[in-house]
Parts: C-alpha cells; sequence; structure tokens
C-alpha cells in the first residue's frame, strides 16, 4: 500500500516536472521564440535541422513499385542452391506482394471498436445496477434538499422549491426518509 | 560396376544436396518474414529499384555463406546490417562515379540556385549523400530508426547497445546532417 502510495506521487511528481521544464524550456517557451526570432545563427540551424526532417519525411513518403518485393526475391532466390531455389515457398515468396501490417490494417476499425466497447459498457453498468443506484442517490438527496429547506424557511416554500417531491412524499415514502 | 558406381554417386549427391536444402531452409524464412522492411529500407536509402535488388540479393548471397553456411545467432541483427553496409557501400560508389562524371563546376551551379533547393529529389539526394558520409555508429542508428522505422528497444537489440544510447546517437547523427547541410549553403 505504502509502495503503490509513492509511486502515485513518484508519477504525480514526474508528470508535474516534465509540464514545468516544458512550460519553461521546451520549444514552445517565450523567451526561446523570443531568442530564435531576434538570433540570425539559431535561425539557420532550425532551418537545417527542419531541412533534415524534410528530407526524411520526403524519403518515407515516396512510394516503391508494388513489385519491387516480388522482384528482390526473385533475384535473390536466383542465386541460393538449386535445391533452395525449387523448395515451394521459394515459388510462394517470388509472388509475394507487400502487405500492410496488421496494426495497419486493423486501424481502420478502431472507430467501431470504440463504439462497441463503450456500448458494452453502458450495458455492464446498468446490468449491475450503478444507474438505478444512482437514481436513488439523486432522489435521496433531493429529499434532504427539501426537508432542509422546510426546516429552515418552512414547509410551504419548500412545497414550491421541490413540488415533485411533495407530491412523492405525501403519496408515500418508499425510502423511509423522515418528514419533516 | 561401372553403373554401380555412378548410381552410388548420384545417390550420395543428392543425399547431400537434400541435407543442405534442410539446413538452409531458414534462408528462406528469413527472406519472408523480414524481406518486406528490408526492402523498404533499401528502397529509403537507395532510392533506385535496381540497386534495392542487388542489395537485396547481396545480402541473402552473404547470409547463405555466412560460416559456411551456419545460421547467425542473431538472424535479424545480421541481415539488417549486411544489407544497410551493402545499401551504404553502393551509394558511395554510385557518388564517387557522380562526381568523377561530372565536373566541379557543375556541381557548384546545382547547389548554388534556391530553386533547387527546395525540390524533393534535390533534398533527398543531398541527405543520401550526407549520410554515406556519417560515422558508422551514427548512420546505424540512423538508418535503423528512421529508414527502417524500428523501434529504439529493437535498434538497441541489432546493434548491442542500450535504447538510451540509440537514442543519442540519432540525436548526433540529425545534428551533423543538419551542421553539413547547412554549411555547403
Amino acid at each position: 500500500m505504502a509502495i503503490t502510495r509513492a509511486d502515485n506521487q513518484c508519477r504525480r511528481l514526474r508528470t508535474w516536472l516534465y509540464t514545468a521544464m516544458t512550460r519553461h524550456w521546451g520549444a514552445e517557451a517565450g523567451w526561446l521564440q523570443s531568442h530564435i526570432s531576434s538570433c540570425p545563427r539559431c535561425q539557420r540551424r532550425l532551418v537545417s535541422l527542419g531541412k533534415v526532417n524534410l528530407a526524411l519525411s520526403l524519403m518515407k513518403a515516396r512510394p516503391h513499385s508494388l513489385s519491387l518485393l516480388m522482384r528482390a526475391n526473385e533475384q535473390a532466390i536466383g542465386v541460393l542452391k538449386h535445391g533452395l531455389r525449387a523448395e515451394p515457398q521459394a515459388a510462394r515468396l517470388k509472388t509475394t506482394l507487400p502487405e500492410p501490417k496488421l496494426v495497419e490494417r486493423c486501424g481502420r476499425y478502431g472507430h467501431s471498436v470504440g463504439h462497441l466497447a463503450a456500448c458494452v459498457t453502458v450495458l455492464l453498468l446498468m446490468k449491475i445496477g450503478v444507474f438505478s443506484s444512482m437514481d436513488t442517490f439523486q432522489t435521496e438527496g433531493q429529499e434532504i434538499m427539501r426537508q432542509y429547506y422546510a426546516r429552515q424557511v418552512g414547509q410551504d416554500l419548500a412545497e414550491d422549491v421541490f413540488p415533485a417531491q411533495t407530491k412523492q412524499s405525501s403519496s408515500g415514502n418508499p425510502r423511509g426518509v423522515a418528514n419533516v | 560396376m561401372f553403373s554401380k558406381a555412378l548410381s552410388c554417386e548420384l545417390l550420395w549427391d543428392a543425399a547431400v544436396s537434400g541435407v543442405v536444402v534442410g539446413r538452409q531452409r531458414w534462408i528462406l524464412s528469413t527472406m519472408q518474414k523480414y524481406g518486406p522492411e528490408l526492402v523498404t529500407m533499401l528502397w529509403r536509402i537507395l532510392g533506385n529499384e535496381q540497386d534495392v535488388c542487388d542489395a537485396y540479393q547481396d545480402t541473402f548471397l552473404q547470409l547463405a555463406h555466412f560460416e559456411g553456411g551456419r545460421k547467425p545467432d542473431h538472424v535479424k541483427a545480421y541481415v539488417f546490417r549486411t544489407a544497410n553496409n551493402i545499401a551504404v557501400s553502393m551509394l558511395r560508389r554510385r557518388m564517387a562515379e557522380r562526381n568523377r562524371l561530372s565536373g566541379p563546376i557543375a556541381r557548384t551551379e546545382a547547389t548554388a540556385s534556391p530553386a533547387i533547393e527546395v525540390d524533393s529529389e534535390y533534398l533527398q539526394e543531398a541527405l543520401r549523400r550526407r549520410i554515406a558520409k556519417l560515422p558508422e555508429h551514427l548512420r546505424n542508428v540512423l538508418a535503423l530508426r528512421d529508414l527502417a522505422e524500428l523501434s529504439y528497444a529493437q535498434v538497441g537489440r541489432i546493434l548491442g547497445i542500450s535504447p538510451g544510447t540509440a537514442r543519442v546517437y540519432r540525436c548526433k547523427a540529425i545534428q551533423l546532417l543538419a551542421m553539413w547541410m547547412s554549411k555547403e549553403e
């Protein structure tokens, strides 16, 4: 228990430190922005860093032809031993096309899975009676408030403020809350 | 008698080749498992499809002849590092050839124009030239992390360093590349 509390404290402290450092030392910090706007050397460095990142992004964004994997496999298998070339797996590799990863394939179903999970959670909450308990809690809270008003400012005014509760309590008090 | 000897020899050859094939079947499995990632990395380093095929072929040829056909302990690390080294060697050869063919005047003209600087092809080629010049330890991390898109943990495992060291090397590589890019301007 003590360890868990210490862990939580550590986590809170880490988050707080990270936020504070980002605010004062991060790229968005005001003093840094004002310095960069007036320092040509920093501007040059940032421009060249941006250029490297841009070139890397361009390299990643440029696609190769769909048959490249197939051709590369075919060429590589061509220099392997005869027995390996005759394997059925080698024949399969010669016709393989690149396929998206499982995560990428499942990515488009992310929203649907999220909605489904939300529905299941709501159903589960209804099943275990969280909503009815909340309803009871709200009704009893309002009843207590009505009693408080009745005690402080009088029954007539309390009936004006909480007409529904008054009708309910006059028709019967199923929860056993004492009327004043 | 002669025909009996011949048939025995044939049988022996078939048995030996069968054993070798059985022993080296893992090469095909490796090709199936890491092939797509390797092709992507080689394509990003080289930017030319024929060069990619050649580098890929050389990688698997080296793998098949590793210590007389023995399977390396860490196949993924071996394959990625070999492919990376082969690709960079090809890139250097290509650069040297281009430098030899085009004179120094033509090169200075190509870098002087600001319109060329924003051209994506020019930017990519400029970065490739500089990646080939990086020290090996920085280049390996950059290639595996940014071009093969492996995680820092995977990069660390492949290169035998910690993920934190891989992060530091990547940061240094980017800084060095940026410095070289700004110097040439």
